[in-house]
């Protein structure tokens, strides 16, 4: 006799009232002492059981459990399949298998390539290819990348059978406010809340503070779950000394949004500490890199190392430039190129004329998509010396173009990335140290450079994406099973 | 049967962090209060407490005899940090009751160097042993367990009378690790062979609770031991197995005491130290072409020379090599051989090895490989820069131009 054979007497777990088999076991019952032959109120059997060759014969104590056990399963007893046990919160699939999200965002690219904008079109790519389809609110009036499946709608753009917004667009044209900005962002919040034609929308998904108020309301007016995702806090981008207006805004978020996503686990950790963020309903979803070839046949004059970034404070571009300061005069075919722009600029000029490094270091203002994959082709170093860096997608395109990277131990990208050094981000002595490092040994660029690269593509935007839709899923999940 | 316990100790001279800034700077390389807090920690937990209970295993049972291995740098170490561990060893040695084995003095990989290195390395370890214990090893071991024909001839050079090696299959081609072999290429070799698979039953499972034989007490293993075929069992470990890699709380002390006891009550088990197991008759002769190992699931020399880190780590060593010899500084050249340890080169292994991984972060006193390369190749570089000084001469390398 078999384990198969013997009775599984255990499905004492079986919720009263179901339908309920005992396996390959049937005919046994009847062998047992005061078990009903046939079980009570329920249908027959559908297929008469067929008792086993020899009945097993378990110890009196065990007996009379069983006994007792079978009685109580026998209530309601049939001889169907029963339904396979789920767990106490299911996720509702069904619920996701074909979503209609509403995106409320900010920039998006070709225009804007900062971390929020790369994001923001990779998830819209993602889900499409998923079969979602997405509806994208922006203040901005484009162009826009264009991605099949997905629907921008701005202020001023079209939109058929509805009154036109009364949203003073010049700000964020660009051109700066006529009117004052608070109004202007009054009249964003309204404006999204008061979109139509989303009433089959499943989840609203927010990005960042601006969208955060009229996102909400636009998701309680549909009876949706909302979802937030935080990629820098106003503590970062203001190292301390955030705007009242827009911290309130990102509390308001992170306190209201069913769920807020982080794009680390160190941002998760500030939501909490600085905005009352309930930990249960805070989720860590990382950014991803798309696996961008290294051009071939780059051929460098000089050891290009490279910072690439906002030129802002948080950024950290002046100890990139004090470490420079240091390697500089023992590399003197090293380069030290700094891409990108911002209110930084004239003194971090001021301070590599200071330090004397005038003469190797560059610096390039904005790039475009092509001119950086050039610079990343012949970089022999990427460094991240930011002091605050919620992620730092910049760090893991770097790595995954094969490039060595040095950054620092407070950047988000830090958490995913193994094949890294990891400085602290004052330490100019180690910023340098790592510099020159990875400058004289051939065999650690390489190596690093490779393991980097695995680092980078081992989860991809799909992954990213598939983890954002288990979010919604467990959402649309609470509201079709609430507690 | 023969039981053939061998305990090896070892601390390495772990190098401190040494930035590329810090060239020229005359900083030591080596951190030596990090080094001696490291082993005052290793004394409190394991050498005293595993130490006391051998020596009272000695002295219960006339018949408990095992072999020990003590690099030079470990020495070094206990003389700083804890001499009494010392003094337990030497008590252990004048009982009688176990053999001591040679090895190179710095745990290091001389035996992939041009000569005299490795027979130099060896015979200051063994000048070591005859200063402090007053004992000559008849058996000898190479770092890591390694062992290769070329090694057997080795020994056979310095007229060892045996070599410690792993029983793996790969080399043994189907003979059993329970017996006494001749190496094939110097015949006047021993060989006794380690049974990785008891021996890792303590190493490395006796604390997983996942395992099917937890909890591992001392009867049941004895018994497995009564019940091999053969003429003796291999059990080499690590020293700190009891009460370091697998702690106090586990219970391996107590297994430890356990033991002897046990063994005693199976009237088929026999302790015998590396030496006593010479008596017994070979059959047969072991080949190995190419360097065994006791690391890792190839026990290759992988976890030392497998990635281009460590083999560019190690090559730039052995280059130094030349240039520190015809220096003829001692100073300089002590510094060159303590970078010759073995450690320094497993701290740089990446991953490939797959589940070997874990053991080797576990290991591992930096953050990453790269750190360690890097760390490394600092203090070469240093130590280059010092000995072309001596011989006055430039640099002769150029930065890398790439």
């Amino acid at each position: 006799m078999t384990d198969r054979e013997s009775p599984s007497l255990t499905p004492a777990k079986r919720p009263a009232g179901t339908a309920a088999t005992l396996g390959g076991s049937d005919g046994d019952r009847s062998e047992k002492p005061g078990t009903p032959a046939v079980p009570g109120p329920g249908p027959p059997p559908k297929t008469p059981p067929t008792p086993p060759e020899k009945p097993i014969a378990p110890p009196a104590a065990r007996q009379a459990r069983k006994a007792a056990e079978l009685e109580e399963l026998s209530k309601d007893l049939t001889w169907s399949r029963p339904p396979r046990r789920t767990p106490a919160a299911p996720l509702d699939f069904a619920a996701t298998r074909r979503m209609h999200i509403v995106l409320v965002g900010w920039e998006f690219p070709p225009h804007h390539s900062g971390g929020l904008g790369v994001h923001s079109l990779e998830l819209c790519r993602e889900l499409t290819r998923m079969g979602h389809r997405v509806t994208f609110l922006t203040p901005f009036t484009g162009p826009f990348t264009e991605v099949p499946g997905v629907e921008f709608r701005y202020p001023t753009g079209p939109e058929p059978g509805e009154p036109a917004a009364s949203y003073p667009d010049t700000y964020f044209a660009g051109e700066l406010a006529r009117g004052s900005s608070a109004e202007a962002i009054q009249g964003w919040d309204a404006w999204v809340e008061s979109r139509g034609g989303l009433a089959d929308a499943s989840v609203v998904h927010i990005h960042d503070w601006f969208g955060t108020v009229g996102g909400i309301a636009l998701a309680r007016r549909l009876g949706v779950p909302s979802v937030l995702t935080i990629h820098s806090t106003e503590y970062d981008r203001s190292l301390g000394h955030p705007g009242e207006a827009i911290r309130w805004r990102e509390e308001y978020g992170v306190r209201n949004a069913d769920i807020t996503i982080a794009v680390s686990q160190h941002l998760a950790r500030q939501l909490i500490d600085r905005y009352g963020a309930l930990p249960a309903r805070v989720r860590v979803i990382y950014n991803a890199v798309r696996p961008t070839p290294r051009l071939e046949g780059v051929e460098a004059a000089h050891r290009i190392v490279l910072c690439l970034g906002r030129l802002t404070a948080v950024k950290g571009i002046d100890t990139f430039l004090r470490a420079a300061a240091r390697v500089a005069p023992a590399f003197p075919d090293a380069l030290f190129v700094v891409a990108g722009q911002g209110p930084e600029y004239p003194r971090l000029i001021d301070l590599a004329v200071h330090l004397g490094i005038a003469d190797q270091v560059v610096f390039l203002g904005h790039v475009t998509e092509p001119e950086r994959l050039v610079l990343l082709a012949s970089a022999s170093v990427f460094v991240l010396p930011s002091v605050v860096e919620p992620f730092g997608i910049a760090a893991l395109e770097a790595m995954a173009a094969g490039v060595p990277v040095i950054l620092s131990k407070t950047s988000g990208v830090a958490e995913v990335a193994t094949n890294v050094f990891a400085v602290d981000f004052w330490d100019v002595e180690e910023f340098a140290s790592r510099i020159a490092e990875l400058l004289v040994y051939p065999v650690l660029r390489g190596t690093m450079g490779e393991g980097g690269r695995d680092d980078a593509l081992r989860e991809g935007w799909a992954e990213r994406t598939v983890q954002t839709v288990g979010v919604y899923a467990e959402l649309a999940t609470r509201a079709r099973h609430p507690r | 049967m023969k039981l053939v316990l061998y305990l090896h100790l070892h601390q390495p001279w772990r190098l401190a962090r040494f930035r590329y800034m810090d060239l020229g700077s005359g900083r030591p390389y080596v951190d030596r209060e990090r080094n001696l807090a490291i082993f005052r920690g290793i004394a409190e937990r394991c050498y005293r407490p595993a130490l006391d209970r051998l020596i009272a295993a000695t002295e219960q049972h006339p018949g408990f005899r095992f072999s020990l291995s003590l690099t030079g740098t470990f020495v070094e170490q206990a003389e700083a940090a804890a001499p009494d561990v010392l003094d337990r060893i030497g008590r252990l040695v004048r009982s009688g009751h176990v053999a001591l084995v040679g090895e190179t003095y710095y745990h290091s990989l001389a035996f992939l160097l041009p000569p005299p290195e490795l027979t130099e390395e060896v015979a200051r370890h063994a000048q070591m042993l005859e200063d402090r214990f007053g004992r000559t090893a008849k058996v000898l071991r190479m770092t890591e367990l390694a062992f290769s024909d070329d090694l057997a001839r080795f020994a056979e050079s310095g007229k060892y009378s045996a070599m410690l090696a792993e029983g793996w299959e790969g080399m043994l081609g189907g003979q059993s690790p329970n017996h006494v072999y001749c190496a094939a290429s110097a015949p006047t070799v021993r060989l006794l062979l380690r049974n990785y698979r008891l021996s890792d039953d303590v190493g490395f499972r006796f604390s997983s609770k996942t395992w099917n034989e937890y909890p591992l007490l001392a009867e049941k293993y004895v018994r497995w031991l009564s019940s091999s075929p053969g003429d003796l069992i291999g059990l080499f470990l690590d020293f700190e197995t009891f009460g370091e890699h697998h702690h106090a709380d586990t219970g391996i002390l107590d297994f430890l005491s356990a033991l002897p006891a046990a063994a005693a009550r199976e009237r088929r088990l026999e302790w015998a130290t590396v030496e006593d197991a010479l008596d017994l008759d070979p059959v047969g002769t072991v080949s190995a072409p190419v360097t065994v190992s006791w690391a890792d699931e190839k026990r290759d020399l992988g976890a030392w020379l497998g990635n281009d880190l460590q083999r560019s780590a190690f090559e730039a060593a052995k280059k130094l090599g030349t240039l520190v010899r015809p220096a003829g500084d001692p100073g300089l050249l002590e510094e060159w051989r303590r970078m010759l340890t073995s450690d320094h080169f497993y701290y740089m292994y990446v991953s490939g090895h797959g589940a070997d991984a874990d053991v080797h972060r576990y290991f591992s006193s930096y953050g990453s490989p790269y750190d360690a390369y890097a760390n490394y190749m600092n203090a070469l570089t240093d130590l280059r820069r010092r000995t072309l000084a001596v011989l006055d001469r430039a640099e002769p390398e150029t930065p890398d131009p790439s």
